[in-house]
């Protein structure tokens, strides 16, 4: 340890004698940074057109962000046969705990970048038919909103379920499509913010 | 440690003590200096005979022998104008120094508009002659204005470029790149981001006068980190009594759209001289054989001013460059979301294909460096002292493709701050050699406002060095010993995810040192041998990297660590106490023998580079996020050997004929696994002929190169998993697991290239094309390489007036 030490303090010497030559040696600390990019917690959150206290609601969460740590589907989603839903979405970076951050606010400002997508088990609704608008973007989702250029957004969509099921399957991917999204621009121009695979039950 | 801090102490006492007594050794008689020289045609570039040489304003003045060869001796001042003449040649007038080496003249026809030149020899310092050398002069470099640095030196053989794209590349020599690199612009380490391989060195090729290539271990003289070896980018050398020169030029290219001009000019007064130079170039979206590279284009704008006032003794220069980049990074290379990097490996033709257009969006590099030197030469009885300050201010933004598109993602500064004070003492008992000090101070800093946790911490580096290298001549030897001793010290401030704070404190102390020898067999033939140690200290982004920057996640050795079951975990950041991330230490051992016999020349090079702690990056894992499974890369380390070989053989026919071949030959092995490593240079053929065509039309003369290349696939490269297989579980990998990529490296292709230049008078020009048959290819050494192919056929003009 002495040893080292006699080293940094030669070292040292060295550095202070070159070191007189500038102007500044400080070293500071970088600013915390706002992380705008990541998303750790998605809750869909279907709500009862007829019963605004009947709310559905499943999460995945991702904690870490760019981490390694895998992410977790923590909700399966059971809705009620026949029922009409309002899908709305809660989107947060919660990175840091202290300063937890709505991203849904962001995507609606650039909603003519962005485009919710589904695709779900054949008939799990009655409507829409079908299986969602993954293999088809022109058909098959009741969005309820649209952007400046009357393209669909799908921060708020309608669903009506079907028949009771179990262990179906409820895929949503949002898809950023700077400089790309048009009326017919699909679930696999862009890159995507988020996709993420629910079981859907309907009893 | 202990005894690295004597040597340092022992190598301040030898100044202290020898400085002195030397002088002793040094002529008494004061009429011992002597100039030699040898004096050639400039356009045949041989010699001309019984030239003459005038001391001006006496009577002394000697005539060249049949080679053109002159010794003119028992001279009593260290200065003189000399006057070079010969019936039918241009006079010239030339300010000579002793301490220079032998000069060499090349003199203009008196029909010729341009003007004589002359080269002044290197200065005399032993030390790195046993280094393998290679040298392209302005007359090289001037067919490759448009090129950059890497690509300007990867004709010499063994020097490649690894690249990102058609706008960021950097040098590979024998198969080490990066920061192993050294890069040293007008004396000083060029202070820019050198981290990963999409940051090239911000050089505009124009503003050198001469780049030298050292294939060895160059760190002694130059700093720690030169692994591989050195790029020495050397300026205008400004000399003085020269008449006003320079040139402007300017030219086209066909694919990319790009247009560059350029201009420079310079004047030697007595004491005084300037060198002025600026260069703007702008390329579009280049093409790949059956596409469009959308967002590959380019813009730069340099210049650069030197001044150098001169009295008998002294030397006062200042040198001044520029450098503004916008360089555009392939739009398919973005893949915020696995899926997209699964699309992307597995599609024909890149996801992102547009009109062309000279727009440069989204992923782009924008940088801005500035470099400022102030040397004092000051030559004396005991030698040539040296001081040099030099300062760099780099700044540098990066843009992805993200919601925030218009905030950079990477925004830093970075102060570099140098101190070289040299000694180039004078023959002592044969010795010859330098004995340096060296301070270096870097400073790097994020500004705030990126929306995303700095990818790279700010840092302070502060370096102190010693060196000597020192040469002796016996009989047809050189030996050489160059010993060095660094001292580092760093202190870093990060963010974590939580942007919670992490600060650390670190240092490194390091002894290196180089053996070599130069032995003269015949006046043909040469062999030399050096055996050179050098370390280099991990960088920050090897050692703190977190996150996703455009396709890549990736995490540098102190942000992840496996877990019991070999699992990877990201979740604190590590420091020295964790064992992990030594500093990799380098020893290269490079022969090369070289004939030149009857219009023979062939140059045999054969190295061995065993690096201990070598770090390298390379795919891991696709992990599931939110946005999808994504392709993770991290920085990891080993021991790993390199073996390789060059061979340049060039035949001259006749004085019009001249043929090359060159072939480079690397085997590189991750010992600590018994493993290929990732992104090694595959074996490299080329073949060139060229034709000094005789005068026609009005020209003076013309040169038809016609140069043919082979790229092997690399044979050594991992074995292939593509992410699908790791998404679905069909192939487990552990931080144990054996290397692997994510796609096949690309096959084998053959380039045609095709160059004419002319001459007429001061007006001259080229045409060349590249990749003539229009190959469809991708480069191994392309990060590219999983989303495009390289890009298509490129006719080139350009035309230069010289004065």
């Amino acid at each position: 340890m002495s040893m080292l030490n006699s080293a940094k303090k030669y070292g040292l010497y060295t550095l202070l004698l070159g070191g007189a030559l500038l102007a500044s040696c400080d070293t500071e600390d970088p600013e915390p940074e706002n992380e705008v990019e990541v998303f750790t917690d998605v809750t869909l959150i279907f709500t009862n057109n007829a019963d605004a206290s009947d709310v559905v609601r499943a999460s995945a969460q991702d904690p870490d962000g760019t981490g390694v740590q895998e992410l977790v589907i923590e909700d399966e989603i059971t809705l009620t046969a026949g029922a009409t839903y309002t899908l709305t979405f809660e989107i947060l970076n919660a990175l840091d705990a202290d300063d937890v951050e709505d991203l849904g606010d962001e995507i609606l400002e650039e909603d003519n970048e962005h485009q919710f997508f589904f695709q779900f088990t054949d008939g799990a609704f009655s409507n829409p038919a079908g299986n969602g608008n993954f293999d088809d973007a022109s058909e098959g989702v009741n969005y309820n909103d649209q952007d400046e250029n009357d393209h669909n957004v799908g921060l708020s969509t309608e669903w009506t379920a079907g028949d009771a099921q179990t262990g179906s399957s409820f895929r949503v991917r949002l898809q950023h499509q700077p400089d790309v999204k048009t009326g017919s621009t699909g679930v696999n121009d862009g890159d995507t913010d988020f996709d993420l695979d629910f079981v859907l039950n309907i009893q | 440690m202990k005894i690295s801090v004597s040597i340092a102490i022992a190598l301040s006492l030898t100044v202290c003590l020898t400085s002195p007594g030397m002088a002793m050794y040094f002529p008494t008689d004061s009429c011992e200096y002597e100039i030699k020289g040898q004096i050639l045609d400039v356009e045949t570039e041989q010699p001309i005979p019984f030239a003459t040489l005038l001391v001006e304003g006496t009577q002394k003045g000697v005539a060249a022998d049949d080679q053109g060869a002159f010794v003119l001796d028992h001279l009593c001042e260290k200065e003189y104008n000399l006057i070079f003449s010969s019936v039918g040649y241009k006079t010239v007038k030339h300010h000579h120094d002793w301490h220079h080496g032998k000069i060499k003249i090349y003199l203009t026809p008196s029909v010729s508009t341009l003007e004589s030149v002359v080269v002044e020899g290197e200065e005399v310092v032993g030390g790195l002659a046993s280094v393998s050398l290679e040298t392209m002069d302005r007359a090289d470099l001037a067919t490759k204005t448009t090129q950059s640095l890497a690509s300007a030196i990867s004709d010499i053989s063994g020097v490649t470029l690894i690249s990102t794209g058609t706008n960021v590349q950097l040098p590979v020599i024998h198969g080490l790149y990066g920061n192993r690199i050294l890069i040293i612009n007008n004396g000083v380490k060029h202070g820019f981001q050198n981290w990963g391989i999409d940051h090239a060195p911000e050089i505009d090729l124009t503003s050198a006068n001469r780049i030298r290539v050292l294939k060895g271990a160059a760190g002694v003289q130059y700093g720690p980190e030169g692994l591989g070896g050195a790029v020495v980018v050397e300026g205008d050398p400004l000399l003085l009594s020269k008449k006003l020169y320079g040139n402007v030029a300017t030219g086209y290219q066909s694919n990319g759209q790009g247009y560059h001009a350029q201009g420079q000019f310079g004047r030697g007064y007595e004491k005084f001289s300037y060198h002025v130079g600026a260069k703007h170039i702008r390329v579009g979206d280049r093409h790949a054989p059956n596409y469009m590279l959308t967002n590959s284009g380019m813009n730069e704008l340099s210049a650069n001013v030197g001044l150098r006032y001169h009295l008998p003794g002294w030397d006062f220069k200042v040198y001044y460059s520029y450098v503004q980049q916008e360089l555009g990074l392939l739009r398919s290379s973005v893949a915020e979301s696995g899926p997209l990097f699964i699309r992307s490996l597995a599609a024909e033709e890149p996801l992102f294909v547009r009109e062309f257009s000279y727009q440069i969006n989204e992923p782009k590099q924008t940088t801005t460096h500035h470099l400022a030197n102030a040397t004092v030469d000051w030559y004396t009885e005991v030698g040539k002292l040296s001081l040099l300050l030099s300062q760099q201010i780099n700044h540098r933004d990066e843009f992805d493709v993200r919601r925030n598109a218009n905030l950079p993602i990477i925004d830093l500064d970075l102060f570099t701050t140098q101190t070289l004070l040299t000694w180039d003492h004078t023959a002592f008992h044969g010795l010859e050699g330098r004995i340096g000090f060296q301070f270096f101070y870097q400073d790097n800093n994020n500004n705030p406002g990126t929306g995303t946790t700095p990818y790279i911490p700010n840092y302070n580096t502060y370096r102190g060095s010693a060196f000597v290298i020192e040469s002796l001549q016996k009989n047809n030897t050189t030996y050489e010993l160059g010993l060095r001793v660094d001292y580092e010290f760093n202190s870093v401030r990060g963010r974590e995810l939580n942007q919670d704070l992490f600060r650390n404190t670190y240092d490194f102390t390091n002894v290196t040192g180089s053996l070599g020898m130069v032995h003269d067999f015949s006046q043909q033939l040469q062999l030399r041998v050096n055996v050179g140690s050098a370390w280099r200290a991990p960088n920050m982004a090897e050692l703190y990297s977190f996150g996703q920057h455009r396709f890549k996640t990736q995490f540098g050795l102190w942000r992840y660590y496996a877990d019991e079951e070999g699992r990877l975990r990201t979740d604190r950041v590590l420091t020295e106490e964790d064992g992990t991330s030594e500093y990799e230490r380098g020893y290269k051992w490079i022969n090369e023998l070289a004939l030149n016999k009857d219009g023979n020349q062939l140059t045999l090079t054969a190295y061995a580079n065993l690096i201990d702690n070598f770090i390298f990056d390379r795919p891991i894992a696709v992990i599931g996020t939110i946005r999808g499974p994504m392709p993770v890369f991290i920085f990891d380390q080993t021991d790993a050997l390199f073996l390789g070989t060059d061979l340049t053989y060039t035949r001259e026919w006749n004085p019009n004929w001249e043929s090359t071949l060159g072939v480079s030959y690397l085997w590189s092995q991750n010992l600590s696994k018994n493993e290929p490593l990732i992104n090694q240079p595959p074996i490299n053929t080329q073949a060139e002929v060229a034709w000094n065509m005789p005068a026609f039309f009005s020209l003076d003369r013309s040169k038809l190169t016609v140069q043919g290349v082979y790229t092997f696939q690399q044979f050594q490269a991992p074995r292939t998993i593509p992410p699908t297989q790791l998404i679905s579980g069909e192939v487990v990998v552990t931080t144990d697991s054996e290397i692997f990529d994510f796609k096949d490296a690309p096959e084998g292709y053959f380039l045609g290239n095709v160059r004419w230049e002319w001459q007429r008078g001061a007006l001259g020009g080229q045409l060349e094309v590249r990749n003539v048959f229009n190959t469809a290819y991708r480069d191994y050494l392309n990060q590219m390489r999983y989303f495009a192919d390289d890009p298509g056929r490129n006719f080139l003009f350009s035309i230069q007036y010289k004065f």
